[in-house]
C-alpha cells in the first residue's frame, strides 16, 4: 500500500479512529498489528507469511541469546544473522549471484547456464529485515533484553509507517514505546499530520511531478546527450530522490506521531552537508547509524591503524552500497562513497588544523565539491548499466559537443529552480531543525503553505509513482 | 525574558532515566523507557487546521467550477488499473475489442451486443499497439473466444519500447501483477471520478498545466511531440464517446487535436547515434517480426477454436492523406492479413462504412459511432461466419 494512494488514504482513516476510540492499550496494540499486516499483505498476501515468519524466529533467538552464555550467545547471534541475511540473499540478490557464478565460470573456459529463478522480491525485505535484526544484535550486545511478547516484537518489527521503506527503527527505539500507551495530544496529532502533508508534497509534487520525468527520459536515453542535458538529469535525479525518500521518511514520522509513537529524523539538510562525512550524518540517518554501530563499529572503526580504518570504511559503504540492490553500479556507488570518505579523511588529518581550513570560503567551496561528488555518484545508482553510466558521465564533461539535446526549456526550468530551491533551503537551515524553523512562522503563514501544499497534491491529481525505495 | 527559540527547546525532552532501575512493567521489555520525543513546535495547530480545511475546500470548490464552467464533465480516467478491472471479466468465450483508440472510440457496445449477440469487453487502448493485448490473450490457454481488433498501421507496428508498446505492456503487466491495494483503489476512484469534473489528467494535472505553458525549446531539441488533449468520456465498461464539444462542427478542440495528429503519425527521423542504413535494416526488420508474431499469436487463438477479425476504422481529412502514404495498405494491411489469414474488413471497402467524416480526422463522434456500429455488424457477421 503506497501512502500516497487512496487505498492508504482510507485505511490510514479507519485505523487511526479506531485506534483513538479504543480504550485497552493491549486491544490498541492487537489493531495496530492487524493493521501492518493488512498494510503489508495488500500488497502481495502470501509475504505477510514470510515477515511473521522472521520475525518470529528473530524473537525466539533473541531469547536463546540472552539466556546462553560466553561462545554459545555468539552461536545464536551467528544463526540469526544467517537466517535473516540468508531470507534477503535469496529473495534479492540470487539471481545476481547465479549470474556472477556463471561469469565466474566463463572465465575459466566452463560454460554453465543457471536456471533463471523466477523470485519476486518481497516488498521492503531489506528494511524490515533490518528491523528484525537490530533487535538480535543489541540483545548480543547487550543493550537491550529481549521482550516476553512476541504481540510487541511483532509489531516493533511490522510497525507499518515505517515497514517497508524505512526509517530503520531499531527495536530498542520502539520496544520501549510500547510500555505505556500514548495520550491523544491535539497539537502532536495535528503535528504528525502536517509532516505527513510535507511528506506527500515533496514525493508527489516535487519528485514526481517536478523531476521524475526528466531524469527518467535523460537516464533512459540511449544516445550521447550534451552536457546540459546530462547535467540537467544527474540533477534532476539527485532531487527526485531526496525529496522521494526524504518525503516517505516524513510520512512515516509523521504517521506514527498521529498514532502517538516517536520515530527519529531519517533526514538532516544533506545537500548542505561539508564533506561526506557530514553527508552521511545528514543522508539515510537510520542506515548510516545502523552499518556505523553494527558493522563499522565492531570492525574496529577508527581505533585502528588508519590504513584499516580506511579499509573499514570502504567496506562499509561497499556492503551498504550493496544492500541497496544486487547489480554492480550499486556497489560502484558505494565503493565511491567509501573512497570520498577515505579521502576526506587523509584531507581532515593534513589541513584541519590550518587556519583557513574553516573560513566561509573553503567551506562554501566544500560543500559544493560535496555536493557534485555525491552527484557524480548517483549516476552509478541511477544509470541501469555502466555503459550507461559511462555515456552520462561523458556527456557532464562535454564528450558530447554533437551529442542530442532532449529536454525541453520548461524541464529545463524546472530543474533548475527546483534544485536552486533545495540547495537554498538546505544551506539556510543546515545548523537547524524543521521544527524550530515552524515554530519561528507566524500561524497564517503555516496555514498559507500547508493549504498550497494540499491544493498542490489535489492539483497532481494522484498521477505518482511508487516509492524508490519501496525496491529495496 | 526568555526568547521564544529557548522556550521551545525547553520543551524538548532530553534523554532521561540513563541509569534508573526499570520498572517491574518495564522489565517486560527490559530496556530502557522512552528516551527520544520528537519535539512540537508550538502553533495554534487547531486554529491552522481549521484555517487549511477551509482554503482547501473553498479552493478545491472554485477548481471544480472553473473547470465545469470550462465545458469539462465528471468521467471515469483511463489507466491500466480499469483496464485490468474489465480484462478479468474476460472468460474463455468472450467477444473482446482490442487494438488502439480507434477501436475504443468507434464502437458501440449495445449494438454489437445485439448483433452479435454477446456483449463485447472493451480491451482497446488509446496510443497503443495491440502485440502485447493480442499475445496475453494467445498464451491466455482458457481463451477461445472472439477477438475484434482494431488496425492503425503507425501504432500496429511501433517497435519495442516505444510509448504504444510501453502503454499497451503497462497495462497487460498491471493485469498479472495488481495488488490487492491497487485494486481497491481503482475502485475508491471510480466514485470519485465520476462526481468531480477538474480530474483530467491530460488538461487539468500540474503537470499538463505546466506543459500548456509556452515557452520555446531550443533548436534541434528533440522534444516529444504534444499529445491530444482530453476529448473523450468514458464509463465503467470503457465505452469511450467523444466529447460533444470536440465533436461540433467546426470545433476549436478539434481543430487543435488534428494539428496534433500530423506530427504524431509520421515515424520519427534516425537516431544520430545509430547509422541511417543500420537502423533503417532494424525498422525493416522489426516490421518483419511484428508480421511474424502477430501471426503466431493468431495461430495459437485459432488452434484453440477461437476467432479474430481485423478492422480499419475510418479516419479523415489530412490524416487519411497521411497515413494512406506513410502506411499504405498495400505494404501493412494486405500482408497482415495474407500472413495471418485472418478475415479483415477495411472500412473504405464497404460504401455503408465508408460515408463517415471523423470530427478531429482520427475517430467517430458518439453519435456516428453508433451508427457505425450497426453498419459493422453484419460485416462482422460475415467475417466470423456468425
Amino acid at each position: 500500500m503506497l501512502f500516497n494512494s487512496l487505498t492508504f488514504v482510507v485505511f490510514y482513516v479507519v485505523v487511526v479512529t479506531s485506534y483513538w476510540s479504543i480504550r485497552s492499550w493491549q486491544a490498541r496494540k492487537n489493531l495496530l498489528v492487524v493493521a501492518s499486516y493488512i498494510f503489508y499483505g495488500a500488497w502481495n498476501p502470501p509475504f505477510a507469511g514470510l515477515l511473521f515468519g522472521t520475525t518470529a524466529m528473530d524473537f525466539w533467538l533473541g531469547r536463546q541469546t540472552n539466556k546462553a552464555r560466553d561462545h554459545t550467545r555468539r552461536r545464536w547471534l551467528v544463526a540469526s544473522v544467517c537466517m535473516n541475511l540468508s531470507m534477503l540473499g535469496f529473495f534479492k540478490y540470487g539471481n545476481f549471484l547465479l549470474q556472477n557464478f556463471q561469469w565466474l565460470l566463463a572465465r575459466i573456459g566452463i560454460v554453465y547456464q543457471p536456471p533463471r529463478l523466477d523470485i519476486l522480491l518481497p516488498v521492503g525485505i531489506s528494511f524490515y529485515t533490518f528491523h528484525s535484526l537490530s533487535y538480535t544484535l543489541d540483545i548480543y550486545r547487550g543493550v537491550l533484553q529481549p521482550t516476553k511478547s512476541l504481540r510487541d516484537f511483532v509489531l516493533a518489527v511490522s510497525f507499518f509507517p515505517q515497514l517497508v521503506a524505512g526509517p530503520i527503527v531499531r527495536a530498542g527505539d520502539f520496544l520501549p514505546q510500547l510500555l505505556h500507551p500514548p495520550r491523544l495530544k491535539t497539537g502532536q496529532f495535528l503535528w504528525g499530520l502536517a509532516l505527513m502533508i510535507v511528506g506527500l508534497f515533496e514525493k508527489i509534487v516535487l519528485a514526481d511531478t517536478l523531476l521524475a520525468g526528466s531524469a527518467d527520459r535523460v537516464f533512459g536515453y540511449p544516445g550521447p546527450l550534451v552536457a546540459l542535458d546530462s547535467w540537467a538529469g544527474v540533477l534532476a535525479f539527485a532531487g527526485q530522490i531526496f525529496f522521494d525518500f526524504a518525503g516517505y521518511s516524513l510520512c512515516a514520522i509523521g504517521a506514527a506521531l498521529t498514532l502517538g509513537f516517536h520515530l527519529k529524523d531519517n533526514f538532516r539538510f544533506p545537500y548542505a552537508a561539508i564533506g561526506f562525512s557530514d553527508f552521511w550524518r545528514r543522508w539515510h540517518i537510520s542506515l548510516s547509524t545502523f552499518l556505523r554501530d553494527y558493522l563499522y563499529i565492531p570492525l574496529g572503526g577508527n581505533q585502528v591503524r588508519p590504513f584499516r580504518a580506511a579499509l573499514n570504511l570502504v567496506i562499509v559503504m561497499f556492503l551498504g552500497g550493496l544492500w541497496h540492490g544486487a547489480a554492480w553500479t550499486f556497489v560502484v556507488w558505494g565503493l565511491l562513497h567509501g573512497s570520498y570518505l577515505v579521502i576526506e579523511r587523509i584531507f581532515r588529518v593534513s589541513f584541519e588544523n590550518k587556519p583557513w581550513a574553516s573560513t566561509l570560503l573553503v567551506r562554501v567551496v566544500a560543500g559544493f565539491a560535496t555536493y557534485v561528488a555525491v552527484c557524480v555518484a548517483w549516476v552509478f545508482f541511477r544509470a541501469p548499466d555502466f555503459a550507461n553510466a559511462g555515456r552520462m558521465l561523458s556527456g557532464m564533461l562535454g564528450q558530447h559537443s554533437h551529442g542530442d539535446a532532449i529536454l525541453s526549456t520548461r524541464e529545463l526550468l524546472q530543474i533548475g529552480s527546483v534544485t536552486a530551491g533545495l540547495i537554498a533551503m538546505h544551506w539556510a537551515m543546515r545548523d537547524n531543525t524543521f521544527e524550530t524553523a515552524v515554530m519561528r512562522l507566524p500561524p497564517w503563514t503555516i496555514a498559507a503553505i500547508g493549504s498550497a501544499m494540499i491544493c498542490a497534491i489535489i492539483l497532481t491529481q494522484g498521477s505518482s509513482n511508487a516509492f524508490i525505495y519501496f525496491q529495496f | 525574558m526568555p526568547s521564544s527559540i529557548s522556550n521551545f527547546e525547553k520543551r524538548l525532552r532530553l534523554p532521561r532515566l540513563f541509569f534508573r532501575k526499570p520498572s517491574r512493567e518495564e522489565e517486560i521489555h527490559g530496556g530502557p523507557p522512552l528516551e527520544f520525543e520528537r519535539p512540537i513546535p508550538p502553533a495554534p495547530w487547531r486554529g491552522i487546521a481549521v484555517a487549511v480545511t477551509m482554503v482547501v475546500i473553498a479552493a478545491a470548490v472554485a477548481w471544480e467550477l472553473y473547470s465545469r464552467s470550462l465545458g469539462y464533465g465528471p468521467t471515469l480516467i483511463d489507466n491500466e488499473d480499469l483496464w485490468t478491472l474489465r480484462r478479468r471479466l474476460v472468460k474463455p468465450e468472450s467477444l473482446v475489442i482490442i487494438g488502439d483508440s480507434r477501436g475504443w472510440f468507434d464502437v458501440d457496445l449495445d449494438e454489437f451486443q445485439k448483433g452479435l449477440g454477446k456483449r463485447p469487453i472493451q480491451l482497446a487502448m488509446a496510443g497503443s499497439s495491440v502485440l502485447p493485448a493480442l499475445a496475453d490473450l494467445a498464451n491466455d490457454k482458457n481463451f477461445h473466444g472472439t477477438i475484434i481488433c482494431s488496425v492503425v498501421p503507425h501504432l500496429f507496428f511501433a517497435p519495442p519500447g516505444s510509448p504504444p508498446m510501453e502503454r499497451a505492456e503497462k497495462g497487460v503487466k498491471r493485469f498479472h501483477t495488481q495488488t490487492p491495494a491497487q485494486r481497491a483503489s481503482q475502485y475508491l476512484a471510480m466514485p470519485l471520478e465520476e462526481h468531480v469534473a477538474f480530474l483530467k489528467p491530460d488538461d487539468l494535472t500540474l503537470e499538463a498545466l505546466l506543459n500548456q505553458l509556452p515557452i520555446p525549446n531550443r533548436p534541434g531539441a528533440l522534444v516529444p511531440p504534444r499529445f491530444p488533449p482530453y476529448f473523450q468520456t468514458e464509463d465503467r465498461e470503457r465505452r469511450a464517446r467523444m466529447w460533444e464539444k470536440c465533436a461540433e462542427p467546426g470545433s476549436e478542440l478539434a481543430k487543435r487535436i488534428q494539428q496534433i495528429w500530423i506530427p504524431l503519425f509520421p515515424p520519427p527521423p534516425p537516431p544520430t547515434y545509430i547509422a541511417k542504413d543500420v537502423f533503417f535494416a532494424q525498422v525493416k526488420e522489426g516490421i518483419q517480426k511484428r508480421f511474424a508474431d502477430v501471426t503466431s499469436a493468431v495461430e495459437k487463438i485459432r488452434s484453440r477454436g477461437g476467432k479474430i477479425v481485423f478492422v480499419r476504422f475510418p479516419n479523415s481529412g489530412r490524416l487519411k492523406e497521411l497515413e494512406d502514404r506513410i502506411t499504405p495498405r498495400e505494404k501493412t494491411w494486405d500482408p497482415l492479413l495474407k500472413m495471418t489469414g485472418a478475415p479483415g474488413i477495411y472500412y473504405s471497402d464497404f460504401p455503408d462504412l465508408s460515408g463517415f467524416n471523423c470530427p478531429e480526422w482520427s475517430h467517430l463522434s458518439a453519435d456516428d459511432s453508433v451508427e457505425f456500429s450497426k453498419r459493422l455488424v453484419p460485416h462482422l457477421r460475415d467475417a466470423l461466419n456468425m
